[in-house]
Order: C-alpha cells, then structure tokens, then sequence
C-alpha cells in the first residue's frame, strides 16, 4: 500500500481543533483519578503493582535464602517455609510475571501502533484492578498463616481435601481465579487490540516485532490458561464436594492434575520469555542504530516457540514412570525449542556485529540479558536430556535453571525495558550512573545465588526442603546462594531507588534519546500522538525523519476528535486498511467496582463468607452489565473527515466490530476450557479403560440425551429465525423467537441434568460420574450466560437500540449461542460414548 | 543428623546408573561451556566492535539453525542410548507408545531377568517402607532402610498409600516418582559396598525435607546373612531391664501402630519394629540410631518431626522410657 | 568436603553466635572443664544429636524439649536439679546419667570421656 498524496495535511490546522483533542482526553484529577481508563495510566499503574509484588516475592525469597543460610537453621519452621516457598512461585508466576508482560504491553502498546488507546479501554482497568486487590488480598494470607503450602504446582492428592483440609489450598485456587480471568480479559485487549488498531498501512509485515511477540503470546494465553482454569476448577470441585477426579481409588488419577497444569505451566514459561524477547528486538535494533538482522525469522522462531511449548509439558514429568521411549518424544520437542531461541539469539548478536552500539544501561542489561538467559537456556537442554533430568528433577539443580531462564529471559529484558522506555513516560533518562552499577550488581547478584543452586542440586539437595543436614557439602554452596541473593536484592532496590528518584510521570513528552526508529517516540501526550501517519516501513522514524514533526502538527490522519469523543481507527486485521472509527469510553467507576467486586467474590468464596460473595459477584455484575450497556454506541450514519481525504462510518457490525472479534476470543477461550474437560474425560477412560464407569454405574439416559440434543436444535433454530426477521417492524417476532431460543435452552439443560439425575449416578461415586456431571455444570453455567445476554439484548430490542444496523450486541448474543449450542451437543454425545464400548 | 554416606549425583557409586548419568553429564557440562563462551564472546564483540557488513543469511541459518539442529540431533541420538542402557524396554506397537506419551496404561510388567532381586519400596508421609517378598513365607519388612547385593541388578517397586513421593539415591540412580494408584520402577545396580543416602524428591507435605533413607549395598553373602536374621521372629527378652521396656511397648499401646514381629504388636500404619535396632537412622533418615536418639524420638518426636503421625510419648517415667529404647535397641 | 563444610558453618555459626552474645550481658564466673574443648564440644553436641532432647544454643537444630534447655548452663546452681553444678559432675552426668539418678529419663549415650569434656565445657562457655 501506498501513503494517500493528501497526506500530509495542509497547514494551518483549523481553530480550537488541538484544544478538543487535549480537553476529551484530559485526565480527571483527585479521587476520580482513580476512573481512569486510558492505558497510559492503566499501563502505569499495572507496572508499578507488578513491580510491587516483584518486591514482595522477592521478600519471601529473602527470608527463605536466610532459613537456608546453614543447616539445621530455625529461622522459620517448615510450615512457614512451606508457605514461603508456595507463594514465592505463586507470587512471582501470577502476580508477578504475567502481569508485568500484560502490563507492558497496555502501556506500549498504543504507542508503539499509533493508536490513542487500546479497544477496550475498560477491560484494561477492569484487569488492573481486579489484579490489584485480589493481588494485595492474596498476599496478606502469609500473614495470617493461611497461605496455600502445597506448591505453586499444587500437586494433588496432597492437595486435596484429605491431605491438606483447611483454607490454605482454597486461597490458592480460588485467589488465582481472579488473575486467570484479569490475564484472560488482558489477552482479548491485546490481541484485538494488535489486530484491529493498527496504523492505516502498518500491515503484518511492517509490524514492530514487540506487536509479534505479544501477538503470539496473547494467543498461547487464549489457549494456555484453559488447562490450569480448568484444572484449578476441578480440584476445588473434589475439595469441596468430593468429587473424584484426581484420586486413584474412584476413577481419578492424580497425573491428570500434572498434565493440564503444565500444559498451562509449559507455554507460561513462553508466555512470559516472548514479551521479552520482543522488547530485546526493539531495543537491540535501537542501541545498535539498525534494522533488526531477521526480521522474518524471528516472527518464524516465535511462531515457532509458541507452537512448540504446547508440545513439552511433558518434559516435568520425566520422573513419573512413563516408559523411557515415550519420553523421548518430548525430550526431542523440549530440545527442539532450543532452535527457535538460537535463532534469536543469533539475530541480536548479528544486529550488535552490524551496528555500532550505544554504551548505555540498555545495552548492558541486554548483555546480562544473554549472559543469564543463554546459561539458562543450556541447563535447560540439559533436563531435556532425559536420562540427565532423572538426576536434575526437583532438585535445586531446576531452582537454578528455572531463575535463570526466568531472570535472564524476563527480568533483566524488562530491567533494559525501564531504563529504556522510562524517558518515554517521564520525559527524561533514568540515572545512567545508578542503572549502569544497578545491573552489575544485579549480575553479580543473580549468578553468586543461583549458580551455587547447580551443584547444590548435584550434590543431592532437593528441591522444597526448608531445612538439610549437615556433612554433605552443602554448606557452602547455600552460604554463597543466601549472600547472592541479598547482593541481587541491593541491585534491584538501586533501581527502585532510581526510579523514585528520577521518574515522574509527564503529560507532553517529546524525546527520542536513544534515536529509535519506532512510533512510540513520536511526541506523546494524554491522547497518545497528535496525529496517526500512514507507516510504510518497520522503522517509520528511520525512514522519515521529519514524522515527529508532521504528526505533532496533525498533518496526519484524524488530528483532533471528529465525533466529539474519544476515539481511534480501527484497520483490517492483515493489511490494516482503515475502517472506521471507534468510539472509545471515558473515565468510569464501572471498571473499578467490577474487579473489586470480581477479586472480593472470589476470596470471600474462600473463607466462605457467602454473603460477601455475593454481594462481590453482585456488584461485578451490575457494574459489567451497565458498562456494556454503554458500549454499544448509537450509529450516527454519517461518514467523519479525519484528513488525508480519509472518511470513515463510526460504526460497523458483523466481522468488521472489533467487539465481534473480542467475543471470538472469548470463544477461543471457552472452547479451550471445554476441550480441556473433554480431554479430561478420555484421559480418565483411558486410564481406567474397561471400568468406565464401572459395572455398578448407568449411563446417561439415552433418551433424555436425546431429547435434551432435539432441545438445543430448536433453540438453535429459534435464533436463527430471529436473526433473519431482525427488522424495525418486526419487534415482536424477534422477541418471541429470543424467549423460545431461551426456553430451549433451558429445557435441554433440564433434560440433560434429568439424563444423569434418573440414573444412579453421582459425582462423589466415581470419575466418570463426576466429569459427566460437571459437562453439565458448564453447561449450567453456559445457561446462565445465555439468560443475561438474551435479557439484555431483548431489553436493548424494546427500547429499539437494536436494529439492523446497530446490531452488534444481537450478533454477540447469537455467535455465543451457537456456540453454546455445538458444546452443548457435544458434551451430550461425549458422556453416552462409553454405551458404544459395552 | 550428621553423616557422610555418599548422597550426590556427582560422587556416583561404581558400575551403577549414577555412574553412566554422571558421565553424560560430563559431556553436557563441557558442550554447554564452549557454547556459552563462545555466544558470549560473540555478543561482547558485537557491542565492541565498530560496525562492520555482515552476511546475515549465514548469521542466522548457520548460527541459529544448522548449528543447534546437529548439535541437538547427536545430542538426543546420545541421550537415547544412555537411557536406553538404564532402562532397557521391549518393543510395543505404535498405539500403545502413542498413548504411553501420555503416561496411560499401567506400566508393562517387564519379565524380571533372572538373579533380578525385588524390593518393594512403599512412600509414606513421611516416611519409607521396605519389604522383600519371601516365597511362601511371611515377608521381610522394614524401614527406611534398603540393603541389597552388589553386582546383582534390583528393581525396586515403587508405590505410595498417601500422597506423590519420589525416590531418589543420587549416588546410585536417577530418581523415580511414587505416584498413587500406579506402580513405577526403578532399577538399581553398582559393584561398590557402602552406604548411600537416598531422598524424597517430590514435595510431599510439612516434613518433605526429613525423609530420607539408607541403601546399604554389601557382599551376596552378607546380604544372605541379613536377610536371614532379618526373617528372624523377636522373642521377648530374658533381661529384667529390657523387659520392663517390652512391658513399656504394650503399655503404652505402641502395638496399634507398630508390628514386632514374634509378639503380639502387629499395628501397621507405622514403621515395623522387628528389626530396628539394626537400622542406620531413625525418623526416616533424620536421626543416628542410639539409645539417645530413641529415647528422644519416642518423647519427643513432635518436635524432632512436627506434623509427624507419631505422637510424642508423655506416658512413660523416666526409666521406663530408658527400658523402652534399650529394648528397642537391642533388636537387631 | 567434611572439614571443609564443617569449618564454613562454623564460620556463619560464629558469626552469628558472636553478634547475638554481644546483645546479651555477660556472667560473671566460667567454671573451667579440665581438658574440654569448647568448639569441639558443639561438634560433639551436634554429633551426638543431643539436641533432639534438649535446646541447646549455638547447635544446630537443637530444639529438643524432652528434656531442659541448656542454655547459660555456667549460671545454673544444679546439675539435673539435684548436683551443685561443678564441672566434674556435669562430666560424668553427661558420660551416665542413670548411674547418678537412677530414675532419671536421660540414657547413658556411648561416647568418649573427652567428648564429655569438651560437651561441659561448651555448655559453660555458651549463653
């Protein structure tokens, strides 16, 4: 594509035109600070609360490195230890790790895709808050001696109600509930966001490679958080209500619980090095003063990641007995990531040989980044060995590759990422003085802890150990580790220190200190840039060095607000063509209310206070039904001038709404966790092969089966018609056509529950039972979503805010409800399967 | 408790598994060296160095894709034989394999090859029990404690009555896990006579870190021997003073738990007692066995162990307590 | 690897050790074990695993409380509450208890005489 010859636009930019834009987009100030929903204040935010937790997990760590100082130490006892250890890994994965990575990309996302903001400004606020409180509750179990202490992988049956009675394990799997929704609602923002908010002409190819990386990464988190939503799910349902399905002795297995965690674990790992990885492309580029060397294999090697690390998860488990041949499948696969890695790492460095390279703090937190992270990389085919990782399992030999990887491939990126973006923010550089002697600390810090852990490992200390003996050689190896990881602590607070110091948040910000070729260090106010240029190449800046001063002028599209509002473009999802204008949502309470609400639910479920959890889901919900009441904004039926003889609708339905593409989404992510069960339940029969269900169990009812699949026919049926008959004159015939598609609803959830209650089958009995009966919870609950679209769309009918135009909540409504109606369907064919093998 | 029995994956008994898995380790230590340096040198050049043309076509399939693809190749070529050698398994067809990937159907019972000893090894919380099956006699049971011949194969069967644990002797073998409702295997073999530390590697709940256990390889004749005595009966004890202690054992109703052998203690869900005077340790590898430590455990093993199935004792005098761990003592 | 190990822990041990005894006042008498070693008495403490029964500081894992805590022993008046503490005696308390009080719980554990000595005298020494 080519840039339109209107563009520029000419000079002078008519009257008041920049006032509207500033005034639409100025923040609100005091208490109602707080509403803000636009990303560069979400995204901030979301930074300094994962930064938080960085802090406080790193406390844990500290006290548990001091615990192990010497042996037969008594600083903490086990059950503390227990604890301690339990929510460092949870602390660090959940709410620190994946929520930095989503934070990241809300605050740089819309800047470096010239976008005034994301699509969904209040789901951003929705998933910081909801992370944030929940966050901050989660963690003050430590204090009250109610944090989980099964590990964060949460192996049952010591989990379970028998081995670990009590609230501990609840917090962990109820208080993770709220970050896999604020990681799930984060995901559909970034990948509609990447995909619908481009700039007009930045096509997939002319993407910066960071809009890749967290592209890939928002899918695996549509298809990866699934199992552990899944799995998390399942434990609580045989804690509280005993129903089998990760215990022997009633049709469970308690492998079934590692397979979908590390089918979630595995691609976690991914999920959190590919954010990463793409923030080293850009700043590699940059710092070297040229294009990224393979630009094309790198978005190859992270496809490939990406794939891959669905395909090893495996690879924790070498030591559960699986036959040696098995093994190797996924030792190959576990190997096989290494080359998408190398092909990176080959890159950078070609780029470094390439360029000539700035001397700042980036770059030497970039080559610590190698250091750590390529050592990390080499242990980690090591345990894809699988002879090698019968030894190294579960051992410290695992804690020292796994922070390796992680502090190398996340932590020290990121670290580059602050000193390197923060002038983005606050106008101005970070201390080099302070980053420079902050990351060889840190560098120092991190190999003088972790390095030891290696040999540690070898020498024969386990893993999770709050205590070892003496007289095996451990001593020094722990005594080193314990002063590592204070020295690596003193790196990491002299960054905190700076960032105190020299970071202030500032309105207008026009810099571009290291001479970067992307369109984040275009001038950047409240309203992101002045102006959206049309972007022919990777490096936009390098390309047209006077781009920063057209956009700031508005010489480019959409410089002011047409509609009034706030608002962006939306572009084709492939070649970004422009299509038409979005009208954004300003400030609001709704997104606050809705993730306190979300995060209280869920931990008042945990302590049982039913009442607040009811009235926290009560709240959430009111607040997410008015908001999206509000989202479906009126079509003025007029097409806006937003320059460069640019004329756009503010409104399109069908394929083209970015609100349809966030429902497919959510979809992707329903369908994943239903798949998750389906396989749930092949896996049980495979296990337990000609017992299920065992002899003394029915089956479903075949004819209510039946009848219950004729049920969601019709009411599939039903909704078609009121799709086809959705016309202004036609009101009542779309009504009538709705409520019958809801009653069919609930009548095949009514038969399907009479399919398993006539029988003698219970979910306490037996695993058959109880992952039959929770298809059919699912779909319960599937109802339930059913009954409040379908309520709000009719409501929306009567008071004619739906009509063939404005019809994107209709569509919503009725894509979810084929949806419902094919998992239906196949959950009912599923749970009458085993009658074909009897 | 202090001791200095060979517990680490670096320091492998002779002729056994650990010694095969220590020398591949060699190979992957001094591969990863090389490359590190290697990388590293590379990427410090780049920053040095001044800008300068670069072939980015051989950069990045030569460095990035040819290099590690045969680097890997020989490396999973080399891996495959190695656990191959440890673990020698017939052929099955490809669905059977297929659904192994994901760890369905029981393990095959491999055909023990002859001279094969078995042992079963059950993980308790937190604590291990031994047993070899005597054919057509009661078994030999006992705690914590493995001993076996050497230059003869063992397979140990591993298997849990509670939660996941995992077997690991670092100096003799990779580790294992015991998984419930499942049975695993792990084979055993050196040519050295000793004593080597074995370790719970699967987080397992509040004393994950005290449960450990002693595998004593020695001579086929000495193993003989102890097998032998170990199949022996107790008899009660002639000893006034060792007596007062059995009497002690019944009183203070350390039969529901524990079994004696020759008496009428025949509780199971602790350790067996037949033998423990013999034994290395006490509380699963957390203490030495001697009268001290006796006394001390039964007295106080909520605080030796906290969370421990064992309560601490308060229902002895101080005499009886001393009888009681003489007793115990003198059952070797 | 052993004396290796051994002196490292002594090292943090004493580093410890040494800035907690500083927060605490000194005691005015230290009666002298004839031939005790004070450093080797901890390692024998340790070795012995009298810390099973008995808190004793500066040992580690020593948290026992089947018996009493041996803590500032140079300030008490009794061995066992029945012996004027004096040097010799707590020796051969520790080497057999029973043959002194035949009723009490504490066993004789095999050891050496000097491992006797050099435990009294690192009880004395300690606080």
């Amino acid at each position: 594509m080519r840039p339109p010859k209107e563009l520029p636009n000419p000079l002078p930019r008519p009257d008041g035109e920049f006032e509207r834009l500033q005034a639409v987009w100025e923040p609100p100030r005091g208490w109602r600070a707080l509403t803000q929903v636009n990303n560069t204040a979400v995204g901030l935010w979301y930074v300094g609360a994962a930064l938080l937790f960085l802090v406080l997990g790193g406390i844990l760590a500290l006290i548990m490195r001091t615990q192990l100082v010497v042996p037969g130490n008594n600083l903490v006892d086990y059950d503390l230890y227990n604890q301690l250890f339990t929510m460092h890994g949870s602390v660090m994965m959940f709410l620190f790790a994946v929520p930095v990575i989503e934070a990241i990309g809300i605050l740089l996302l819309p800047a470096m895709q010239g976008a005034r903001d994301l699509p969904f400004p209040r789901l951003s606020a929705y998933a910081f808050w909801a992370y944030f409180v929940g966050g901050l509750v989660f963690f003050t179990t430590i204090f009250f001696d109610l944090a989980p202490d099964g590990g964060w992988f949460m192996y049952p049956p010591l989990t379970s109600y028998e081995f670990s009675p009590g609230l501990r394990t609840d917090f962990w799997l109820l208080g993770i509930g709220f970050i896999e929704i604020s990681a799930i609602a984060g995901a559909i923002e970034i990948v509609v966001g990447i995909l619908r908010t481009r700039p007009p002409g930045m096509t997939l190819d002319k993407m910066p490679i960071y809009l890749w990386a967290m592209l890939i990464v928002g899918a695996m988190i549509i298809f990866g958080f699934p199992p552990v939503i899944l799995a998390t799910a399942l434990l609580e349902l045989e804690r509280a209500f005993h129903w089998p399905f990760f215990l022997a002795e009633r049709g469970g297995d308690p492998l079934l619980w590692q397979h979908l965690f590390w089918l979630f674990g595995h691609p976690d790992v991914y999920i959190i090095f590919l954010p990463a990885a793409g923030l080293v492309s850009m700043m590699v580029a940059t710092m070297a003063q040229t294009p990224l060397v393979g630009y094309r294999w790198i978005v190859v090697a992270m496809l490939g990641t990406g794939t891959i690390s669905f395909a090893l998860w495996v690879h924790h488990m070498f030591a559960t007995g699986m036959p040696h041949i098995s093994l190797s499948f996924f030792s190959a696969a576990s190997m096989a990531v290494a080359i998408p890695a190398g092909l990176q790492v080959f890159s950078w460095i070609a780029t470094l040989w390439r360029g000539n390279v700035q001397r700042a703090t980036p770059t030497y937190f970039l080559l610590g980044f190698f250091g750590v992270f390529v050592l990390g990389g080499l242990t980690g085919v090591m345990l894809a060995v699988v002879p090698y990782d019968w030894q190294a399992h579960d051992t410290y030999f695992v804690v020292a590759h796994l922070h390796y990887v992680l502090i190398g491939g996340m932590l020290f990126p990121v670290f580059a990422g602050i000193y390197y973006w923060a002038p983005l923010i606050s106008g101005r550089q970070l201390s080099e003085r302070m980053g420079t002697w902050a990351c060889a600390i840190m560098f120092i810090g991190v190999n003088l802890t972790f390095f030891p852990m290696h040999i540690a490992g070898l020498l024969g200390m386990p893993r999770r150990v709050w205590t070892y003996a003496d007289g095996y050689g451990l001593e020094i190896y722990n005594l080193l580790s314990t002063i590592g990881a204070f020295i690596f602590a003193a790196g990491i607070g002299i960054v905190l220190l700076d960032l105190l110091l020299h970071f202030r948040p500032a309105g207008k910000v026009s810099t571009n200190p290291w001479k970067a070729g992307s369109l984040e260090w275009l001038p950047q106010d409240n309203y992101a840039i002045r102006s959206i240029p049309f972007v022919t190449s990777r490096d936009p800046l390098w390309q047209h060095p006077s781009l920063p001063e057209e956009v700031d002028a508005g010489r480019h599209y959409l410089p002011g607000t047409v509609t009034g509002g706030r608002e962006t473009i939306v572009t084709s999802p492939i070649d970004a063509r422009p299509q038409y204008l979005l009208r954004l949502p300003g400030p609001s309470w709704l997104p606050v209310l809705a993730g306190v609400g979300t995060a209280v639910f869920f931990l008042a479920l945990t302590v049982k206070w039913m009442l607040v959890a009811v009235a926290g889901a009560a709240v959430a919900l009111v607040s997410i039904l008015r908001w999206l009441w509000q989202s479906d904004v009126a079509p003025s039926g007029k097409l806006f001038d937003v320059g460069g003889g640019l004329s756009l609708p503010d409104y399109l339905s069908g394929s083209s709404s970015h609100s349809w593409w966030s429902v497919v989404v959510l979809m992707l992510v329903d369908g994943s966790i239903f798949a998750c069960l389906i396989f749930t339940f092949f896996y049980l029969w495979t296990i337990t092969l000609s017992d299920f269900p065992p002899e003394s169990l029915d089956l479903p009812l075949l004819g209510s089966s039946v009848a219950a699949a004729l049920a969601w026919a019709a009411s599939v049926g039903a909704m078609y018609v009121a799709h086809r008959q959705l016309r202004p004159d036609r009101t009542k015939v779309v009504s009538l056509a709705l409520a019958a598609a809801l009653i069919g609803v609930w009548v095949a959830f009514a038969l399907s529950l009479h399919a398993l209650l006539a029988t003698n089958l219970r979910p306490q009995l037996h695993g058959f039972a109880s992952t039959a009966y929770t298809m059919l919870a699912w779909q319960g609950l599937h109802a339930v979503l059913l009954t409040l679209m379908a309520g709000f769309t009719l409501l929306r009918l009567w008071l004619e805010m739906v009509d063939p135009v404005r019809r994107v909540v209709f569509d919503n409504t009725r894509i979810m409800w084929y949806y419902c109606a094919a998992q239906g369907l196949i959950a009912l064919a599923v749970m009458n399967l085993p009658r074909l093998a009897m | 408790m202090q001791s200095t029995h060979p517990s680490s994956a670096l320091d492998p008994a002779a002729n056994s598994g650990a010694a095969l898995i220590d020398q591949l380790g060699t190979v992957l230590y001094v591969g990863a060296a090389i490359i590190f340096v290697a990388v590293m040198a590379l990427a410090l050049y780049g920053v040095i160095a001044r800008a300068r043309a670069i072939n980015a076509r051989s950069w990045i399939l030569g460095g990035g894709l040819a290099f590690p693809i045969f680097t890997l190749t020989v490396l999973l070529m080399y891996s495959l034989a190695v656990g191959n050698g440890l673990n020698a398994i017939g052929s099955s067809n490809a669905l059977q394999l297929f659904l192994e990937c994901f760890g369905i159907g029981e393990a095959r019972e491999r055909a023990p090859a002859d001279g094969v000893l078995k042992v079963h090894v059950i993980g308790k919380q937190w604590w291990w029990e031994v047993r070899y099956e005597q054919p057509g006699r009661e078994p030999v049971v006992l705690a914590n404690e493995i001993r076996m011949p050497t230059h003869r194969p063992v397979e140990l069967v591993l298997s849990t009555t509670d939660v996941i644990h995992s077997f690991w002797a670092p100096s003799l073998a990779g580790k294992v896990d015991m998984i419930p409702g499942r049975t695993t295997r792990l084979r055993l073999q050196t040519s050295e006579e000793g004593t080597f530390r074995a370790l719970c590697a699967e987080y397992c709940g509040g004393q994950h870190a005290l449960m450990a256990l002693f595998v004593i390889t020695q001579s086929e004749d000495d193993f003989g021997a102890w097998l032998a005595r170990q199949a022996q009966p107790v008899t009660e004890p002639r000893d006034a003073f060792l007596k007062q202690g059995y009497d002690a054992f019944f009183r203070g109703e350390c039969h529901e738990c524990h079994t004696v052998r020759g008496t009428p203690a025949n509780g199971v869900s602790g350790p067996d007692l037949t033998h423990v005077g013999g034994r290395r340790s006490l509380a699963a590898g957390t203490l030495n066995n001697h009268i001290g430590t006796m006394a001390g455990w039964i007295a106080g093993a909520q605080e030796v162990k906290p969370g421990n199935k064992m309560p601490s004792s308060l229902a002895y005098t101080g005499v009886e307590l001393r009888a009681l761990s003489a007793w115990l003592g003198s059952l070797e | 690897m052993r004396h290796r190990s051994i002196a490292c822990r002594s090292i943090a041990l004493t580093l410890i050790w040494s800035w907690l005894a500083g927060c605490i006042p000194g005691h005015d008498y230290e009666p002298r074990v004839i031939g005790g070693d004070p450093e080797r008495g901890r390692a024998a403490l340790a070795r012995h695993e009298c810390g099973v029964c008995h808190v004793i500081p500066g040992v580690p894992d020593a948290v026992g409380k089947v018996g009493p805590a041996l803590d500032r022993y140079a300030r008490r008046s009794y061995v066992a509450g029945k012996f004027p503490n004096e040097p010799e005696t707590l020796v051969r308390w520790i080497v057999d208890a029973p043959a002194m009080a035949p009723q009490t719980a504490m066993p004789a554990v095999p050891m050496s005489d000097k491992d006797a000595r050099d435990m009294a005298a690192y009880l004395y020494e300690s606080d």
